[in-house]
């Protein structure tokens, strides 16, 4: 029979002593190591440190190997709170596209820790950071989103801004965003975007 | 009779349906087509009952906004059949020999070890498929040291499987010949699978989130984990296929249930579509 039943010599790789001190100091100076699958598994195991999220968040901004990237995402997201999303949030300028997707990804999964910057997002002088902070808002699990993107509705001046909001409520909105919604078709009626998708949304939404 | 009762079943309508199967796949990379119409509304409907929501909408607002994700596992546990037995999906075992051993075995020499996990093992009815598939339909079983492994988070679904005792309903899709050679009949309905077998599948617990549970594999060739990411959260199903990842070998393969994707868990993967199946594969230039 050529099935064969693995031994602990043969088989699995048993936990040994490591090459490398899986400290937390060692594993930060790993992250720097040329050979990316070193920078891989450091990435990985210093999700088990609360302390790791700084520099795993700086390292995100220079790691040039997808496989490294991914696991650096990984790990912050497993230690979430306030430290990551101050971390994930400079992401959002980035001009790397895959960046700015993991950080959003990232923080829709921390709705607790992101929630408290949304506001201030939503103010931000560039106008692609509102984007983007729309886009999040589409993907994260909280109870306010509609309350934030009917104030977008209201409030802001960029319709690129106001059709990403649209969009996101067009799929999710409720009754308590049709009003902003008209509020938005009247404030950009001279935008034939804008008024298709309002339409649309309010079209979509049930009648009062 | 509450006459109102009568009067509130919902309707899905085809936006309706088209909006949720959207995101019920980008939650758990399941994907419904049009077919599967009758069998989505019902359970959706059944669901709405149980959270006294009068619409979809409404519904489907909830469902978007909840921050603990328990109506979406609901939703996930109505929406998927959580039953096993030999030979279930069968056409990935066919193209485990007809295809993805082929490619792994050209890449090593005659005597060294493959090595296949299968995870979550569940009572047995997988890893022992997959042994039984090897034994009958892969001529080269002889050419290599052939490992299977299977792990589960539960201590009893494993001495299940280590005990290797089944319904007929769990063998019905075997071939009689197989039946006859790797099971004896005992009792009314219940066949015994053979030692040879059950010796020939290392079992192990694993919780495929913690690291150190996982981190102990390595060198895996090919690895089956067939409707299980769907009961995982977002992070955990990351987390989970970044595991898979790293106990595999460069151009290792990786077989998802079939209405699965890979692609929407992580970018690490490339798919590959073979005759029998459709695969993910850990890129061969990857370490």
């Amino acid at each position: 029979m050529g099935l064969k039943k693995s031994s602990e010599i043969a088989g699995l790789r048993r936990i040994e002593a490591r090459e490398y001190p899986r400290d937390f100091e060692g594993l930060v100076k790993q992250l720097a190591d040329p050979d990316p699958s070193v920078r891989r598994w450091a990435a990985r195991d210093l999700a088990g440190h609360a302390q790791a999220a700084a520099c795993l968040c700086e390292r995100l901004a220079e790691e040039p190997e997808a496989s490294v990237r991914a696991m650096l995402f990984t790990s912050v997201a497993q230690l979430g709170g306030s430290a990551v999303v101050d971390g994930m949030l400079p992401l959002l300028r980035s001009e790397d596209a895959a960046l700015r997707n993991g950080a959003i990804e990232v923080l829709a999964s921390l709705p607790d820790a992101v929630a408290p910057r949304i506001d201030a997002l939503l103010q931000d002088q560039d106008g692609d950071v509102r984007i983007f902070t729309v886009n999040l808002l589409g993907n994260l699990p909280h109870a306010k989103v509609p309350q934030w993107l009917g104030a977008v509705l209201r409030t802001e001046r960029e319709p690129n801004v106001i059709g990403a909001a649209i969009e996101v409520l067009a799929e999710v909105g409720g009754r308590e965003v049709q009003e902003d919604l008209r509020t938005a078709r009247r404030r950009f009626n001279d935008d034939p975007f804008i008024v298709f998708a309002a339409d649309l949304a309010l079209e979509r939404i049930e009648p009062e | 009779m509450n006459t109102r009762s009568v009067a509130a079943q919902p309707v899905i309508t085809e936006g309706d349906f088209q909006k949720f199967t959207e995101f019920f796949y980008r939650k758990t990379g399941i994907h419904f087509d049009e077919g599967k119409r009758y069998f989505v509304d019902k359970r959706l409907i059944e669901r709405m009952a149980a959270t006294h929501s009068e619409t979809f909408r409404s519904y489907f607002v909830a469902l978007r906004f909840e921050a603990d994700g328990r109506e979406l596992q609901q939703l996930v546990n109505a929406m998927t059949v959580n039953e096993t037995y030999f030979f279930r999906e069968a056409y990935q075992f066919d193209c485990l020999v007809n295809h993805m051993l082929e490619e792994v075995a050209a890449r090593k020499r005659p005597g060294s070890r493959i090595r296949i996990w299968s995870i979550p093992s569940s009572t047995g009815e997988e890893p022992y498929s997959i042994a039984i598939y090897l034994l009958e339909r892969w001529a080269r079983i002889n050419d290599f040291e052939v490992e299977i492994l299977s792990s589960d988070i539960d201590t009893n679904v494993i001495q299940a499987a280590q005990q290797g005792v089944y319904s007929a309903r769990s063998v019905a899709q075997l071939p009689p010949s197989y039946l006859k050679k790797y099971f004896t009949q005992q009792g009314a309905g219940e066949w015994r699978i053979s030692r040879e077998l059950v010796e020939s599948v290392e079992f192990s617990l694993v919780n495929l989130t913690e690291a150190k549970d996982t981190r102990r594999f390595r060198d895996i060739d090919v690895v089956f984990c067939r409707n299980l990411l769907i009961y995982f959260d977002d992070l955990s199903r990351r987390v989970a296929a970044e595991a898979m990842y790293d106990a595999m070998s460069p151009g290792g393969f990786i077989c998802l249930g079939h209405s699965e994707s890979m692609s929407r868990i992580s970018s690490l993967f490339t798919m590959r579509r073979f005759p029998d199946a459709l695969v993910h594969q850990k890129p061969l230039e990857a370490r």
